[in-house]
C-alpha cells in the first residue's frame, strides 16, 4: 500500500503554512500514513472498503465556481463553500466562517486533520438564539478533476441557546474526495436542529463525521437525507454526557443507481435520564447498496435511559442491497430500550387497491413511497426545505398538509 | 351495460366460475346471493380486474367494450367501482390524497383538467356528511385504524365521491350493525339513477330490506342456478341455500 502521493501533496501544502501549524499537521499526516485507509477488516468498516483510495492521487482543491443559486433556501442565512473555499459573494453570514485550527484525529480523519482549512464556526453565547436557520452549502467546483477537500466545522452552543443549521453536500464530482468533520458541543439547555443533505454525483467519494457532545437537558434534533450517488459514508456519534439530554436522529436514504451509501450512528447514554429516538428509512433500487448500522450503548449508571431505534427499508429491485444492523449494548439495569429493523417491498395489496380506484400504477407507487418517506419528512419543520427534499426525492404530490393548507 | 357470457375463471388452478351468464342494464339493481364458496366474490373481482384470477373461457363486456382486456385502473376510469369486502389500510396515504388522485385520474382519462382544490374539498366534505364520516378522518391514512363499520362507510364515501356507473358491492353489509347498514344503504340509494347500475353481492337478505333489488340471482357451484325478483331473496332467507344447491 502506498500513501506516498498523499505525503507528497502534504509537503507542498505544508510549505505554504505558518511555521507554527506545520508540525501539528505533519503529525496528523504521519498518523494517517500509519493508520492508512480503513479496510473491511475493521468491524466499523465492514461493508465499506476505502483501500482503493490508497492507489489514487488527489490534488488539494483550490476554490472555483459552481452554480448553486437554485439551492439557496428562502428565509435562511448562508455560507457557501466551493472547492473547499468560502465564496464570499454568495455567503450572507461570513462572520460564521473560520480557518480551522489544527486538530487531532485518527484513521482517514487524520488525513482530514492534516489538510483541513476552512469551515463553519458557530458559537452562540448564553441565551442567544440564531435568528434565522443557517444553510451551509458545500460543493465541488465546476470542471474540477480528482480534487480533494477537507474541512472541519464547529458548533458550540452555550447554555439555553437555540440554532438551526443545514449542511448540504452537493455535486462534488470529477472523481473527487471530500472529508468533513462536524464537531458539536451543546451546553446545558441548548437546542440544535441539524440537517444534513447529501446529493453527490456518481463518481464522488464523500466521508462525513459528526460528533456531538450533549450536556444537561440539551436537545439535538438531527435529520439526514441521502439521495445522491457515489461512495458515501456518514458517521453520527452522539454522547449523552449529562442527565436529561435528549436526542432525536432521523434519516431517509434513497441512493442513486450504483451508489454505495453507509450510514453509521452511535448513541452513547453515559448519564441517567436521557432519551434517544432514532428512525431511519431507506428506499433502495437498481444496483444501489445501502448500509445502516445503528448502535446504542447504555453505560453502567445510565439508569432511566429511554431509547428507541427503528430502521425500515424498502427494497425495490432484485439487484439492490441493504444491510441493516441495529445494535444495542446495555450495562445498566433500569432502562427502557427498543429496537427493530425491517426490509421489505411495496405493499402489493395497497397498490392493487389504489389501482382499483383508477390511480395509474406509477402514481400509486409514488403515493406509497411518499407515505413511507413522510414519517421522516415530517421531522423537517422548515417548509421550503421539506418541499425541496420532497421534489428531489421524486415524492412531491398531494398529501394531507398540502391539501389542508 | 354489463354482459357476462359463459364466464369460466380459476383461482390457484381451481375452477371457481363455471359458465356464468349475467346481463345488467343501466338503472337496474341486481343482487347476487349464494352460499360461501359459490364464487360470488370471484365474480365481482373478475369484473373489477383484481389480480390472481385466470379467465379460461367466456367474455365480460361493459358498454360493448371487452372489459377483460383492460387493466383495473382503466376499468375504474370507465366507471366501475368495487366496494371491497376487506378494505385495505394504507398508512401514510390520507383519504383525501387517495380521493384526489382517483378523481383526477378519471378526469385525465376523459381529457378534463384537474379539479380545483377548493371545489374538491367542498365536494368531499359534502359527500362525507352523507355517510356520517367526520371531516377530521379525511386527513388520516386510508382506513388506518378504522373500525370495520368505518371502513365500509369509507368505501361508500369513495363511491359517492367518484360517482361510478357500475357499483359492485362485495359483501359490504357483512359485519355491520343496523345503524351502519342503514348508512351504507342510504349511500347506495343516493347514487341510484337511470344511468347507473348496481351489483350487490351478499350472503344475507338483510341489506336488501334497505336497497330494493330489481333482480335476485343465486350463485352456486360457479353458475347462476336461479334468478327471480325480490321475493326470491325472502324465500332464500326462509329456506336457506340447501334446496338450491341440491337441485
Amino acid at each position: 500500500m502506498s500513501l506516498a502521493a498523499y505525503a507528497e501533496r502534504f509537503e507542498r501544502f505544508a510549505a505554504a503554512l505558518p511555521e507554527a501549524e506545520r508540525a501539528a499537521r505533519r503529525a496528523q499526516l504521519q498518523r494517517f500514513v500509519a493508520d492508512g485507509f480503513p479496510t473491511p477488516r475493521l468491524e466499523e468498516w465492514h461493508y465499506t472498503d476505502l483501500a482503493p483510495l490508497s492507489q489514487r492521487a488527489f490534488e488539494p482543491a483550490a476554490g472555483g465556481n459552481a452554480a448553486l443559486a437554485p439551492h439557496f433556501l428562502a428565509g435562511t442565512d448562508r455560507l457557501v463553500y466551493v472547492g473547499g473555499m468560502l465564496v464570499s459573494a454568495d455567503s450572507t453570514a461570513p462572520e460564521r466562517h473560520s480557518a480551522a485550527a489544527p486538530a487531532q484525529d485518527e484513521g482517514v480523519y487524520a488525513l482530514n486533520a492534516a489538510f483541513a482549512r476552512d469551515g463553519l464556526l458557530l458559537r452562540l453565547g448564553r441565551g442567544e438564539r440564531l435568528p434565522r436557520p443557517l444553510q451551509v452549502l458545500i460543493a465541488g467546483a465546476d470542471g474540477a478533476v480528482a480534487a480533494m477537500t477537507h474541512q472541519r466545522h464547529r458548533i458550540e452552543l452555550a447554555e439555553n441557546t437555540e440554532a438551526t443549521v443545514i449542511f448540504q453536500f452537493l455535486n462534488q464530482g470529477g472523481g473527487g474526495l471530500a472529508t468533513h468533520v462536524i464537531d458539536v458541543r451543546l451546553a446545558p439547555g441548548a437546542r440544535l436542529n441539524l440537517f444534513r443533505i447529501q446529493d453527490e454525483r456518481a463518481d464522488a467519494t464523500l466521508l462525513t463525521r459528526c460528533d456531538v457532545r450533549q450536556e444537561r437537558d440539551s436537545v439535538l434534533h438531527a435529520v439526514s437525507f441521502d439521495c445522491g450517488g457515489g461512495l458515501v459514508r456518514h458517521d453520527l456519534n452522539i454522547l449523552l454526557a449529562e442527565a436529561g439530554a435528549e436526542t432525536g436522529l432521523y434519516g431517509l436514504y434513497q441512493p442513486a443507481a450504483g451508489a454505495h451509501l453507509d450510514n453509521h450512528t452511535r448513541i452513547v447514554h453515559a448519564a441517567p435520564q436521557c432519551r434517544s429516538r432514532e428512525q431511519f428509512k431507506g428506499i433502495v433500487d437498481a444496483r444501489a447498496r445501502a448500509i445502516f448500522n445503528g448502535k446504542v450503548v447504555v453505560q453502567a449508571g445510565a439508569q432511566k435511559t429511554d431509547s428507541e431505534q427503528r430502521v425500515a427499508n424498502l427494497l425495490l429491485s432484485p439487484k439492490a442491497e441493504v444491510n441493516a444492523k441495529p445494535e444495542l449494548e446495555i450495562y445498566a439495569d433500569d432502562v427502557k430500550c427498543a429496537h427493530g429493523a425491517t426490509v421489505g417491498q411495496l405493499d402489493e395489496t395497497a397498490l392493487e387497491y389504489l389501482r382499483s380506484r383508477g390511480v395509474p400504477p406509477a402514481e400509486a407507487r409514488a403515493l406509497l413511497l411518499r407515505a413511507f418517506a413522510t414519517e421522516v419528512l415530517d421531522h423537517v419543520p422548515l417548509a421550503p426545505l421539506r418541499a425541496a427534499l420532497a421534489a428531489r426525492l421524486g415524492l412531491a404530490g398531494t398529501d394531507a398538509w398540502e391539501l389542508e393548507a | 351495460m354489463l354482459e357476462v357470457k359463459g364466464l369460466h375463471a380459476k383461482v390457484e388452478g381451481k375452477d371457481i366460475l363455471k359458465g356464468l351468464d349475467l346481463s345488467v342494464r343501466a338503472g337496474e339493481v341486481h343482487a347476487i346471493m349464494g352460499p360461501n364458496g359459490s364464487g360470488k366474490s370471484t365474480l365481482s373481482h373478475v369484473i373489477a380486474g383484481r389480480e390472481g384470477y385466470e379467465i379460461t373461457a367466456g367474455s365480460v363486456q361493459f358498454d360493448g367494450r371487452d372489459l377483460l382486456a383492460l387493466p383495473p385502473e382503466t376499468r375504474a376510469c370507465e366507471g366501475i367501482f368495487l366496494g371491497f369486502q376487506y378494505p385495505v389500510e394504507i398508512p401514510g396515504v390520507s383519504n383525501l390524497t387517495l380521493l384526489k388522485a382517483a378523481l383526477n385520474a378519471r378526469r385525465k382519462y376523459r381529457g378534463q383538467p384537474e379539479i380545483d382544490p377548493g371545489d374538491f374539498l367542498a365536494w368531499v366534505r359534502d359527500r362525507a356528511r352523507l355517510v356520517k364520516i367526520d371531516p377530521k378522518m379525511l386527513s388520516r391514512g386510508v382506513n388506518e385504524g378504522f373500525s370495520g363499520g368505518e371502513k365500509k362507510r369509507n368505501e361508500i364515501l369513495q363511491m359517492l365521491v367518484l360517482e361510478p356507473r357500475l357499483m359492485i358491492l362485495d359483501e359490504t353489509d357483512s359485519g355491520l350493525d343496523i345503524d351502519a347498514l342503514k348508512i351504507v344503504a342510504d349511500g347506495i340509494n343516493a347514487l341510484r339513477s337511470p344511468e347507473r347500475a348496481t351489483l350487490l353481492v351478499t350472503h344475507y337478505q338483510r341489506l336488501l330490506d334497505y336497497v330494493q333489488p330489481d333482480y335476485v340471482h343465486v350463485l352456486a357451484r360457479g353458475r347462476i342456478v336461479r334468478s327471480g325478483g325480490p321475493e326470491l331473496a325472502r324465500e332464500l332467507e326462509q329456506k336457506g341455500y340447501g334446496w338450491l344447491e341440491a337441485a
